[in-house]
């Protein structure tokens, strides 16, 4: 099994982090995805990435502004700039030794620590760990895209559960999430809206 | 997969709230068409068994907008359903009535203990005194809960009156205790009130335990029948009973249907008392000056003669005497009245009105023979009497005729009971009797109720060996007095909500079983309660046909309580 590092951390806490990037490492990661902070050989925390984003700085600003800017310039500002894209995700819970749990990390991950894209194998343990205690997490925070997040989830974990042959795992979570938030009928509409996008 | 499995155990919801006094609620977890109002349900929690029957179903759903909105055209069906399926639901409404202990587990010694009890019959459903918890599993009942609640058929006095409306499960009354109060069988015309009493006064006389008595006002029950919806003949009685049934046709040479009675019965002049004329008050539009008039005519002639005599005097009879001048003529009822001190124009007014009475043709100076008689020990000896009207089916005939009868069976059955309750040598106890009364709110309304011998009987319950049977389709015209003394009452469905009030009268939870009484299916249908049933059912009722009469008159070979335990799966 080959990780894929998408980048270090920048800023960190209890319930979530930010990761910083390369332009050129942003292929692998993607909103939704679910990735993994390895801490010692025994813990590692898992999130979900919630939001991608890219910050400006003057010479972008410049380079904007300027007119007839060589092709190279411009790739050459994008891929080499200092500024990093940042990445937020979502601290969904963690692993200590063989068991998984869908709560809060005990102890945040440090800066600079290394994350990675969680493998098929690893997504479809953690998403079938428990009875879908992480879909709080998600639910918790309304600033948050929740509908959208949910389903890119939703889209992404049920093709992983449905290669792997378990075709029950869709259902049962969109089950999960009418339960959580039958009492929220305008939340409930959004997600349930989005995840009808997937088919 | 899920349905699947409920399908297997029964499981149909678990309880989600409700109390003793209110009804319980219970989460439906099955399509709401599974179950229909009135279906008798069984609630398992810890160590009981709890009873009920729905009474009512109520769609809700966890917010408003989501019944609101048609979901299942903004979502793709897959969505759709699951959010229904968690978001809208029904409730079921639970009137418990019974709760049984379950017993330990099977294989421990604890087990056989409790075992031993129920096949001695110490461990019975008893009245409901607690609730279940919350989540325990409803499931509709199984044949071994209604046999365990209801008897089983064939066993004692437990005769089938009617199946489940879920599974068709046997129903069966305790005929024993159903006569041992006065009951009531309650339906507007046309819900087989009459079906279902043959039914009934089938179960009894095969059951042979009981004397029945039917006034037969419209000449049905003894003779064949034609089913006026379906145009098929309906077997009488008589026809199927012909040793146990005595037919009696009223007044000599009366036909029944064409058929010759066994017996006709006359009744003597000298049998008629002024109370008998008294409860014709309506009918005849008696005046007020009637009870002075009658008293006056008993102490004249004597309670044997006031009516021959009063029969015979002449009316505005008069005579001249050598002065010309008018006087009434010695045998005319203005002189008698004036005689006896009472006001000649009433007691021509009286005479008048009784005519009807005089020109009966089965009333009469010396009866050929003693029928009353016969009557009485038709029933002593295990014989059952059906009185057909024939010819005579109005109302003053029946008022008077069943009245009439029935003051002096009673007073004969009374006596009975005294001697052999004071230990009278040679004095045996007496045959509990059963008489029919159809249109009884004629006989038993406000008016007249309290003068009647039937309303005495209703009252006095079984204390001289007396009971009712009555049929009516008004029983909101029956005395409330009456009508509360009903032990069992088994009713159709009624329209009027007096009269669905008048049948719940004096009942624990009559609010939720009204509006059972009004959806009721006619023909099919019937609601049973009161006293003489463990808890209300509603059953679809026997059909009285020729299947019906195969398993009726076949022998049946009644189960141990082992057989019974086996089948409630203990």
């Amino acid at each position: 099994m080959s990780a894929i590092a998408i980048g270090r951390l920048l800023r960190t806490g209890t319930s979530g982090f930010v990761i910083g990037c390369r332009v050129n490492q942003l292929d692998s990661p993607s909103f939704g995805s679910l990735v993994r902070v390895p801490l010692e050989p025994d813990y590692q925390v898992f999130g979900i990435i919630y939001d991608i984003h890219i910050e400006d700085d003057g010479l972008v600003r410049q380079l904007i502004t300027a007119e007839d800017v060589p092709e190279e310039v411009l790739r050459d500002n994008r891929e080499n700039r200092n500024v990093p894209v940042e990445i937020a995700v979502l601290a969904l819970g963690y692993q200590q030794g063989e068991q998984i749990f869908h709560l809060l990390p005990p102890r945040p991950p440090l800066s600079l620590d290394a994350i990675y894209l969680s493998s098929p194998e690893e997504m479809i343990a953690f998403t079938s760990a428990g009875r879908f205690g992480y879909f709080r997490h998600i639910l918790r925070d309304p600033s948050k895209p929740v509908d959208e997040l949910l389903a890119a989830h939703l889209m992404t974990a049920r093709t992983i559960h449905e290669s792997a042959g378990n075709k029950s795992w869709y259902p049962e979570a969109l089950q999960e999430l009418i339960a959580l938030l039958r009492d929220d009928y305008q939340r409930l509409m959004n997600v349930l809206r989005a995840a009808g996008e997937i088919g | 997969m899920e349905n699947f499995s409920e399908e297997q155990t029964g499981k149909i919801g678990y309880i989600v709230g409700g109390g003793l006094k209110a009804n319980l609620q219970a989460r439906l977890s099955v399509p709401a068409q599974t179950v229909q109002e009135g279906a008798f349900v069984v609630i398992e929690s810890g160590g009981w068994l709890f009873y009920g029957l729905v009474t009512d179903l109520q769609l809700g759903s966890t917010d408003p907008r989501f019944a609101d909105e048609q979901t299942g055209t903004r979502l793709p069906h897959q969505l759709a359903e699951m959010l229904h399926g968690q978001t809208l639901f029904t409730n079921l409404e639970i009137l418990t009535a019974l709760m049984m202990e379950r017993g330990p587990e099977p294989g421990t010694d604890e087990y056989n203990v409790w075992y031993q009890k129920v096949l001695d019959e110490t461990i019975r459903p008893e009245p409901v005194k607690t609730v279940p918890q919350h989540h325990a599993e409803v499931r509709l009942a199984r044949a071994g809960d209604i046999a365990e609640i209801f008897g089983r058929e064939g066993k004692g006095a437990f005769f089938r009156i009617g199946d489940t409306l879920e599974g068709g499960h046997p129903v069966c009354v305790d005929l024993d205790k159903l006569v041992q109060r006065s009951a009531g069988i309650f339906g507007a015309t046309g819900t087989g009130k009459s079906f279902l009493t043959r039914v009934i006064l089938s179960g009894l006389i095969h059951r042979g335990k009981t004397s029945v008595l039917i006034f037969d006002m419209h000449n049905e029950y003894g003779p064949d029948d034609t089913a006026s919806d379906t145009g098929l003949r309906v077997p009488g009685l008589k026809n199927k009973f012909r040793a146990k049934v005595r037919m009696v046709g009223l007044g000599r040479g009366a036909t029944i249907r064409g058929e010759q009675p066994d017996y006709t019965l006359e009744i003597a002049e000298s049998d008629i008392t002024p109370e008998d004329v008294m409860m014709l008050s309506q009918a005849l539009n008696l005046r007020e000056t009637t009870p002075t008039t009658l008293e006056a005519l008993r102490v004249n002639f004597g309670y044997d003669n006031w009516f021959h005599e009063f029969k015979h005097m002449k009316v505005n009879a008069y005579l001249y005497d050598e002065e010309g001048k008018r006087y009434p003529d010695p045998d005319s009822v203005a002189a008698w009245a004036e005689g006896a001190g009472v006001h000649p124009g009433a007691a021509e007014a009286l005479h008048s009105k009784l005519r009807r009475l005089f020109n009966a043709p089965y009333i009469v100076e010396e009866p050929a023979a003693n029928a009353l008689q016969q009557m009485i020990d038709n029933l002593d000896n295990g014989q059952h009497i059906v009185l057909s009207f024939g010819k005579h089916e109005n109302d003053l005939d029946y008022l008077f005729v069943s009245n009439l009868l029935t003051r002096r069976i009673r007073d004969v059955w009374e006596h009975r009971t005294n001697n052999f309750r004071s230990g009278h040598q040679g004095a045996k106890e007496p045959r509990p009797l059963v008489i029919v009364v159809e249109e009884a709110h004629k006989l038993l309304n406000r008016e007249m109720a309290s003068q009647t011998t039937f309303s005495t009987i209703a009252r006095e319950m079984r204390k001289y060996y007396v009971t009712l049977l009555i049929i009516d389709q008004r029983p909101s015209q029956i005395y409330d007095e009456v009508m509360s003394q009903l032990g069992t009452r088994v009713t159709g469905w009624l329209g009027d909500s007096d009269d669905i009030h008048a049948v719940l009268t004096g009942l624990a939870g009559r609010e939720a079983l009204r509006g059972m009484l009004a959806r009721l299916q006619p023909k099919e249908e019937v609601l049973m309660l009161g006293w003489g049933v463990p808890m209300p059912i509603v059953i679809r009722s026997r059909r009285y046909n020729e299947a019906f009469w195969e398993e009726l008159l076949e022998k049946q070979t009644p189960k141990d309580n082992a057989a019974i335990l086996d089948e409630l799966g203990y």
